[in-house]
């Protein structure tokens, strides 16, 4: 394990030595860091039922700790530490990453146990977790997606940018920035997390959604209704098939399954479209 | 639209595009990115352009992404795999519509949905599989990293191998196979296609009742209830006004 260094003075010759050397300086290079980034994208590459995603983490870790520790006796007992059990939603993960690399630094200078790492994993992902499956997984996925698909017969394929650019914009800011502070804050991006007001956004989102859903109800009503073609009488059969099918499932979805009430679905339109009752 | 066969070589050429679409969409759902590139949304008119009908492809992709939203990956659990069935279903759809001549109409959307629906299910078993694969790429890891090979971890990216194979091995297969829906939907009578339309409607239904449970907060039927009515009372005004 290295041993903590003394700050040198700006400018002299032992600050210019430590610029090259992060242990040293304390700092990893943004190039290193970028590329654990980078591989934060890899998370559940490896997804198993045994460690989940501890093998996407010490993959994301490894260029960290092959800077942190140059003899490889001492990265592979730093990459076993990475191995543990660890499952979080993969954009959060992105801060606790960030706050692992700052820790290993701190635990190579000494400042503190390597334990506290492996600590810090396990207090941090199941709160994460659930954060992020709530807000992105079930606020602001549905939430963009039912605005792309609301706004689909006027934009046509420019929904999917509507879609993808919503979503990425907020999901790619996110990652950059709990990975910055994760780094910059260690163990304090629980607090930067904390002031991030998800709960409030995610309420929000679930609202807009809700909306978003009354409003393609409506369009698929009228556009069951209307005539296929001009002067032909309206489809109030196809219209009230609609209505009574998105009533009734909304009420028992959870109780009946996907595909019962999809092939349940299919029939009824089937046996209505071709005037079988 | 011009309707006709595809000859042996652009068929052969549809099902290569949709093996390397697919594939690449079955291991950025879950294992690379996760930039929603394999959502049904995005993933049905990206297909369907490579395969000439970005229409049809959004045509598909719209209810089945409303059909699936509430499909969420929390720790252990599986979804049904709806980018497997999109990039099937795009696959065999888009060209079975070139054929036809007429596109991917609802007729053939509501048939197509009816017969590949089950992919979705072979597509969660496909992702435990893979899963207890990367169990056994655990194990060497561990023991490689125990053994004092910190590098053994980059082992990590072959857990996209399996996803990607499976994936698109299907999509060429049903690429393959959209002569046969061709000809399954040509041979409908026109009240089968009419019930087809009917059907398609229900699939619709279906989708903005799945969006509603998706969202996962008690209050959200009865606000899209309340929007529904507003948004069918301004269309009445609207329209008698005209």
């Amino acid at each position: 394990m290295m041993a903590a260094a003394g700050r040198p003075t700006e400018g002299s010759a032992a600050a210019r030595r430590d610029r090259r050397d992060p242990i040293a300086s304390g700092r990893l290079p943004a190039t290193t860091l970028a590329r654990v980034f980078l591989r934060s994208f890899f998370l559940q590459a490896a997804w198993n039922p045994r460690g989940m995603q501890n093998l996407g983490f010490a993959h994301a870790m490894a260029p960290a700790l092959a800077a942190i520790y140059p003899d490889p006796r001492a990265r592979a007992r730093a990459t076993a530490r990475h191995l543990e059990f660890f499952n979080c939603h993969p954009y959060l993960a992105a801060g606790i990453l960030g706050a692992a690399v700052r820790l290993e630094e701190q635990v190579a200078h000494g400042e503190i146990a390597e334990e506290r790492v492996s600590a810090l994993k396990q207090v941090l992902a199941p709160p994460f977790a659930a954060l992020g499956d709530g807000f992105f997984w079930l606020a602001l996925r549905p939430a963009a997606a039912l605005l792309a698909a609301a706004t689909a017969p006027a934009l046509g394929l420019w929904s999917l940018f509507v879609f993808l650019g919503i979503y990425n914009t907020v999901h790619l800011g996110a990652r950059v920035w709990l990975f910055a502070e994760g780094y910059r804050r260690g163990e304090g991006i629980v607090a930067a997390v904390a002031h991030a007001h998800v709960p409030w956004a995610t309420a929000l989102l679930k609202l807009s959604g809700a909306a978003l859903a009354g409003i393609l109800a409506a369009r698929s009503l009228l556009v069951a209704l209307a005539p296929p073609q001009a002067g032909a009488p309206l489809r109030l059969g196809h219209a009230a098939l609609v209505a009574a099918t998105i009533v009734g499932m909304t009420a028992i979805l959870p109780r009946l399954r996907f595909a019962a009430a999809l092939y349940l679905s299919l029939a009824l339109g089937l046996a209505i479209g071709s005037g079988f009752f | 639209m011009a309707a006709g066969p595809l000859s042996p070589l652009h068929l052969l050429q549809f099902a290569a595009l949709s093996a390397l679409v697919g594939g690449l969409a079955a291991i950025e759902r879950k294992g690379a990115l996760q930039l929603m590139l394999s959502r049904p949304l995005v993933l049905a008119p990206l297909l369907g352009w490579a395969l000439g009908d970005a229409r049809s492809g959004l045509m598909l992709g719209v209810p089945l992404e409303l059909l699936f939203l509430g499909g969420v990956n929390l720790g252990g659990s599986i979804p049904e795999n709806e980018t497997l069935l999109a990039g099937a279903l795009t696959a065999a759809l888009v060209p079975a519509g070139l054929i036809g001549g007429r596109g991917v109409d609802p007729a053939l959307a509501a048939l197509g949905l009816a017969l590949f629906y089950p992919l979705a299910v072979v597509g969660r078993r496909l992702e435990r599989a893979a899963e207890l694969r990367n169990g056994a790429l655990l194990e060497t890891v561990l023991a490689r990293v125990q053994g004092g090979d910190p590098n053994a971890v980059e082992l990590n990216l072959r857990g996209l191998w399996l996803p990607f194979a499976s994936a698109a091995a299907i999509c060429a297969a049903c690429a393959l196979a959209s002569p046969l829906l061709a000809a399954v939907r040509g041979a409908c009578g026109p009240r089968v296609v009419l019930g087809l339309e009917g059907a398609w409607h229900a699939v619709w239904a279906l989708a903005v009742a799945c969006a509603i449970r998706a969202i996962r907060d008690p209050r959200a039927p009865a606000i899209a209830a309340a929007i529904a009515f507003v948004a069918l009372g301004a269309g009445a005004l609207f329209g008698s006004l005209r």
